[in-house]
């Protein structure tokens, strides 16, 4: 499964670069001028704040607190919370995912729970956290777990399933044990595709934190949101979801470059 | 395991995790009775089915030419590109507030959150697979003499078909997970409903019933595109 694009480079990288950035912040501008004038526009968009007034109440947002932290100390609670429960989904999800991919026994425990699992969405989980969990941090963490342990236990699969018999064979005949075969020739193999699974993951988990964060919590981008809703201030909530846009984009951003410096042999 | 954990060792609590006996009589049950959250669950499900289609169809609809567009123009993919990369990870719970203002609690601003869940994939699968076309078969039609367009509509596409695929079973499967987004907001059908309620009423067989529900329908949705992917390949 593929959710990224290919950041396409082109080969006179210095004027399209140029080029790229002047069409982007033509855009952006473009589309902050829309959202400014959109109220005018629309009679029922008039109670969303417009971008004069969330862009400074974001930037003050940086020194002054809302509820009891400032914004980089809300986004590092996500990021934090995101970071547990992505460490753990990921060191579950690729054992069971490799245990699966490579013994049958194994494949026919554990495919039909990732499989039933993997459409459930992570804030369907929100309910059944809370009774197991209460509404601390750990429930948070098991949300974010279950939400993207499946996917990347399915990738991990699909790519330790699909490691190429030939190679196996060749390292077999030429006297490998299959501790040493499963090492050096299965591991590397999926190694793309555990890393599709972790990036789709990731990008996951950080949609999840904002959800379950809305649901109980005193910190955190989700909680900025919903407070601003809950207590009927549209400022405060347009700057919560500025903030996740440009998270979430840096966030996308440091994969696409993580994948293309770690994965250099695979081109496509 | 989980009959054993609960119904047999009673490890945990039948308030906590009903055993998968109370579970399938609850689900059993549900098909006739509306205890407990107005509705019956085929009700329940079918109402959620509507909702995710509709805006799964105006995903598909705006997203897919939109892709193409982006994999094709160098200026649509510089202009949208950016926009579309800030608004990207902004997950469907956190549009509820906006959405909430533009459209009130009714059925459009569900099928806009759906909407907006499926346009993703469909772009982003569009684009990456209009992109991957091969250099020297798109030049090759050129050098045939076939326009810009030709090329769009005999070359491109078709290459991309594939990845077109990819891109509708994901826009299903996620559209059909933001369901409980979705129902979040004011509902009074569906499975996502069906969860938030009996979560106040603290139920828990019936939301592990509208979860499993959920996990088979959407194991069901790409089993069946996945075959009429197979099918429309073969032909």
């Amino acid at each position: 499964m593929k959710l990224f694009g290919q950041n396409s480079l082109s080969p006179v990288i210095g004027k399209a670069r140029y080029a790229d950035f002047s069409c982007a912040a033509v855009s952006i501008c473009l589309f902050l001028l829309f959202w400014q004038f959109s109220s005018a526009l629309f009679p029922r968009a008039r109670l969303i704040p417009p971008p004069t007034t969330v862009i400074p109440a974001f930037i003050r947002s940086f020194y002054e607190p809302i509820g009891s932290e400032t914004m980089p100390g809300h986004i590092f609670r996500s990021l934090y919370r995101v970071f547990l429960g992505f460490s753990l989904a990921s060191v579950t999800g690729v054992t069971l995912g490799i245990l699966s991919g490579r013994n049958r026994l194994a494949n026919a425990i554990i495919n039909p729970f990732i499989e039933i699992l993997r459409p459930i969405p992570g804030i369907a989980w929100i309910p059944i956290a809370i009774l197991w969990f209460g509404t601390g941090e750990n429930g948070k963490v098991f949300i974010l777990f279950i939400a993207s342990f499946t996917i990347i236990a399915a990738n991990t699969h699909d790519g330790a399933r699909h490691v190429d018999p030939e190679l196996v064979g060749a390292a077999r005949m030429m006297g490998a044990s299959s501790t040493r075969i499963f090492f050096t020739v299965v591991l590397p193999c999926c190694v793309p595709q555990v890393f599709t699974g972790l990036q789709i993951g990731l990008t996951i988990n950080f949609m999840t934190v904002v959800a379950a964060e809305m649901i109980r919590s005193r910190s955190g981008l989700g909680w900025v949101v919903s407070t601003g809703n809950d207590s009927g201030n549209m400022t405060q909530v347009m700057v919560g979801l500025v903030a996740i846009g440009i998270i979430g984009f840096a966030l996308s951003s440091l994969l696409r470059l993580a994948e293309k410096r770690l994965l250099i042999w695979n081109a496509n | 395991m989980w009959h054993l954990a609960t119904d047999v060792w009673h490890l945990t609590s039948p308030k906590l995790l009903p055993g998968p006996v109370k579970v399938f009589e609850d689900f059993i049950a549900k098909f006739s009775s509306k205890r407990s959250d107005g509705a019956t669950l085929p009700d329940h499900t079918w109402s959620s089915l509507v909702l995710v289609l509709k805006g799964y169809f105006f995903g598909v609809l705006v997203g897919m030419p939109l892709g193409i567009m982006m994999g094709w123009s160098k200026w649509v993919r510089r202009f949208i590109r950016p926009l579309f990369d800030l608004l990207r990870p902004i997950p469907p719970v956190g549009w509820l507030p906006v959405v909430l203002i533009l459209f009130g609690i009714g059925q459009e601003g569900k099928v806009f959150i759906i909407f907006f869940a499926t346009l993703m994939p469909c772009v982003l699968n569009a684009y990456s697979g209009i992109t991957q076309t091969g250099e020297s078969l798109l030049t090759l039609a050129q050098s045939f003499g076939a326009g810009r367009v030709k090329q769009l509509f005999f070359v491109a596409i078709p290459s991309a078909l594939p990845q077109l695929f990819t891109g509708l079973r994901t826009a299903l499967s996620t559209s059909w997970a933001t369901l409980v987004a979705a129902e979040m907001l004011a509902a009074q059908k569906g499975l996502g409903h069906m969860i938030q309620i009996n979560r106040m009423n603290s139920n828990p067989s019936y939301i592990i019933v509208a979860m499993l529900v959920i996990g088979v329908t959407g194991a069901l949705f790409s089993l069946v595109l996945g075959l009429a992917e197979k099918l429309l390949r073969r032909s």
